[in-house]
């Protein structure tokens, strides 16, 4: 045993008293001191909140309410547990979330019951060295310092002859992260070169994603399945390859299948719904969603869209009221959010016009008008979309492509984005016009963007970044044109010495940038550039 | 009726998770139970304890490889093939047998390097593990070895003990069932080797699949129960 762990201040979570009790009282013969229990998620999230513990035991059926996997995500959300914490999940058997949920938090180890002093005694020893090798590359990951997370793992896979496996994994994951696609690849090609590996041949498979290489992308994440059905990651991606390759038949199909086999994930739930209802399946769609909403029930981390969405398909199936049950629902659920409150009011107002209820629904879009005035320049994505298309339900045209032309030249190089616009107007019978309106869009973000830079070569700093900045006026959600004007400035700087000024509006434009998009590369190898003796600049 | 549209094996598998949590509760109560009366002094009573534990030690080894194998034939188990190390594996599986394995006296060793990792399911194997244990003790005189090692592209496991080794007909079956790619559901203990050939098979890499192999002799004479993984 060592000191480390009999220091360990650890939870015990189960509902079941008879085990909460065997596993305290195998954590205190183990020798540890502090030992805290918890009978359900809320219990535990209460005593996670109230003090830091080194090591949750935690089982992961729970019964009514949070499960274990749900408490690891609240508690990483809320910060309530550090890189440094060590979580085990107890579950009495296998199952194929364990294998490959497409959680983004998982817990440092799973482990089966039956579990003795000895077991647990020597996982324990064995994931606090394993934290210790890894304690540099998570921290860097949650500082979101990618770059310095790949260094630090090439740094290990050189001390390390035998080029340990999950370092390499975590490796690929990071390159794929900040799109270092070559490097990815010929990670991947090298292991599969000795065995079909399934974690490696889905990371190939998204490296042609990523390419836009879709016939190769499907070909791959099937034959990950093919191999080992229960990979459900590459059940996803297939389905997104499906999508992209405009066969959206096919993709729900995969997420069908996908569901049987592992149906508590939200997000997965979520984007079947999302097909199957542009599909017009709407018994699936309805279906799903609801189980979206139901799975992150007692989450604090729940997705508006799929509230929103469901009311839209329950008003499709001329089911009105129930439409409107879900909208108010929503509206208490996300009371806070304004974004959503304006989202709610615009499909109210598609509900009432499709009953006829003219004044109703007139009433409900002046109720999104009113608070879309409240929130210059702050609206969502799907919040504009969703009021656009309320707009163009009464009529409304002109005010619809005013703000869809600004939603498109706030996010000129966001194809996803184009797509649901132009699905959007597809819908109101307008593709033509809708396309067009993309089309210029775009096209007058990228002339100004174009002069800049040409300006920016020819050594007319000042001159581009006028141009940009007024620009970013009539723009203030484009971050390319933040990044181009700080690409200008730091030129500008350059050329002419620094100066207080332009390093104060370079240092707020990267700090716009990093609210708009944390994940956002190339503001953060500025923010290092610019502290060079500082380190890596705040994550 | 409702209760038609109940499956008979689904009912099965319900019951058999339910007697495995049952089960599960009663091993820990039956240790500290032990344990307390080792820590009296009562000899006896830890002995005979011994016997019980290792009794439903086998049950719930079989329990899960009932469950597992029900889940494989509805291809709902979730098979994760991947880097593990195989020393921890053993290690653990080892760990969780030792006290049953004191009882007896019997001596058990390892020999396995730290560094060797390979591509298997690691719940699986450690099913596969305890249940050539458990076999292992109730044959063995006396000690019993678990070795691994990686030859030419195969992970080679062997459990190998100082019994009297498997009988002649076992020998000639166990060939017999493989070369026609089925297996030997005969006597008491098929289900033990069932399962176990049911899991080698599923490891495959290329063209190669695993193997169950059992033999007389290595390095105690005795039985040799010999898992070889692509």
């Amino acid at each position: 045993m060592s000191v480390s762990l009999t220091k360990a201040r650890t939870l015990v979570v189960d509902d079941f008293q008879g085990m909460r009790t065997i596993l305290r009282d195998i954590v205190r013969a183990m020798g540890v001191t502090h030992v805290d229990t918890a009978a359900n998620g809320r219990e535990a999230l209460n005593l996670l909140r109230g003090s830091r513990y080194d090591v949750v035991i935690c089982d992961f059926n729970l019964g009514p309410g949070l499960n274990g996997q749900q408490v690891l995500d609240e508690a990483r959300l809320h910060d309530y547990i550090g890189v440094s914490t060590i979580w085990v999940m107890v579950t009495a058997e296998k199952t194929a979330e364990m294998v490959m949920g497409a959680a983004e938090v998982k817990p440092d180890e799973y482990l089966l019951k039956p579990i003795n002093q000895s077991i647990l005694e020597s996982r324990l020893e064995r994931l606090i060295v394993k934290k210790q090798a890894l304690r540099g590359i998570e921290e860097a990951i949650k500082a979101k310092d990618y770059a310095a997370a790949i260094d630090r793992c090439d740094q290990l896979l050189h001390a390390d002859a035998a080029k340990h496996p999950e370092i390499l994994r975590i490796k690929s994951d990071l390159q794929l992260k900040v799109g270092d696609y070559d490097g990815a690849k010929a990670l991947f090609e090298s292991i599969l070169a000795a065995r079909s590996v399934p974690w490696a041949r889905t990371g190939l498979g998204k490296v042609y994603f990523h390419k836009g290489e879709y016939d190769n992308a499907r070909n791959t994440f099937q034959q990950v399945l093919d191999e080992n059905r229960m990979f459900i990651e590459a059940s996803d991606w297939l389905a997104k390859t499906f999508e992209a390759l405009g066969e959206r038949g096919r993709a729900q199909q995969v997420l069908l299948d996908a569901v049987k086999l592992s149906p508590n994930s939200a997000s997965r739930q979520k984007v079947l719904g999302e097909t199957a209802h542009k599909n017009g399946d709407l018994g699936v769609a309805q279906a799903a969603f609801e189980r979206t909403i139901k799975i992150s029930e007692f989450s604090s981390n729940k997705n508006p869209t799929a509230y929103v969405a469901l009311a839209k398909v329950l008003s499709e199936s001329d089911a009105p009221d129930e439409a409107l049950k879900v909208l108010t629902r929503t509206k208490g659920v996300f009371k806070d959010s304004t974004d959503v409150a304006i989202q709610a009011a615009a499909v109210e107002s598609a509900v009432y016009r499709k009953t006829g209820q003219q004044d109703l629904s007139d009433a409900a879009m002046a109720q999104a008008e009113q608070l879309l005035a409240s929130q210059p320049g702050k609206l969502s994505q799907d919040t504009a979309i969703e009021v656009a298309q309320a707009m163009l339900a009464l009529g409304r045209k002109d005010q619809a492509f005013g703000l869809m032309r600004d939603l498109v030249k706030n996010h000129h190089e966001d194809t996803q984005l184009s797509n649901k616009v132009e699905e959007l107007f597809e819908q109101a019978q307008m593709g033509a016009e809708g396309r067009s309106l993309i089309a210029e869009s775009r096209e007058e973000v990228i002339q100004i963007n174009n002069q800049g830079v040409m300006l920016a070569k020819q050594g007319q700093f000042a001159e581009g970044a006028r141009l940009l900045r007024t620009a970013l006026q009539n723009l203030p959600g484009s971050e390319v044109v933040m990044m181009n004007l700080c690409g200008l400035l730091i030129g500008q700087m350059r050329a002419e010495g620094k100066s207080d000024a332009l390093m104060t509006e370079v240092m707020e434009l990267l700090e716009r940038v990093r609210e708009l998009n944390p994940m956002n590369d190339k503001a953060r190898q500025y923010m290092s550039a610019l502290h060079p003796s500082g380190g890596r600049g705040p994550g | 009726m409702a209760q038609d549209d109940i499956s008979f094996t689904d009912l099965i598998a319900s019951s058999i998770h339910d007697m495995k949590n049952s089960l599960n509760v009663q091993i820990s109560e039956l240790e500290k139970i032990s344990d307390q009366c080792k820590k009296v002094g009562d000899l006896q009573a830890y002995e005979d304890l011994g016997g019980v534990i290792y009794q439903a030690n086998r049950m719930n080894s079989n329990l899960i490889q009932l469950l597992s194998l029900y889940k494989l034939d509805k291809a709902i188990y979730p098979v994760d093939i991947a880097e593990c190390s195989i020393a921890e594996l053993i290690g653990d599986v080892l760990l969780q047998n030792r006290s049953v394995m004191d009882f007896k006296k019997i001596e058990l060793s390892m020999d396995c390097s730290d560094d060797c990792v390979w591509y298997v399911d690691r719940d699986l194997v450690a099913g596969v593990l305890l249940n050539a244990l458990n076999n292992a003790y109730q044959y063995t005189q006396d000690k019993i070895r678990v070795t691994a090692q990686i030859k030419d592209g195969w992970l080679e496991l062997r459990i190998e003990d100082n019994g009297k080794g498997y009988p002649p007909f076992m020998l000639r079956d166990e060939a017999a069932a493989a070369a026609k790619g089925v297996s030997f559901l005969t006597g008491s203990t098929g289900l033990g080797f069932y399962f176990s050939s049911q899991v080698a098979r599923m490891h495959k890499n290329g063209d190669r699949q695993g193997m169950l192999i059992i033999e007389n002799g290595g390095a105690y004479g005795g039985g040799c129960f010999v898992v070889r993984l692509p």
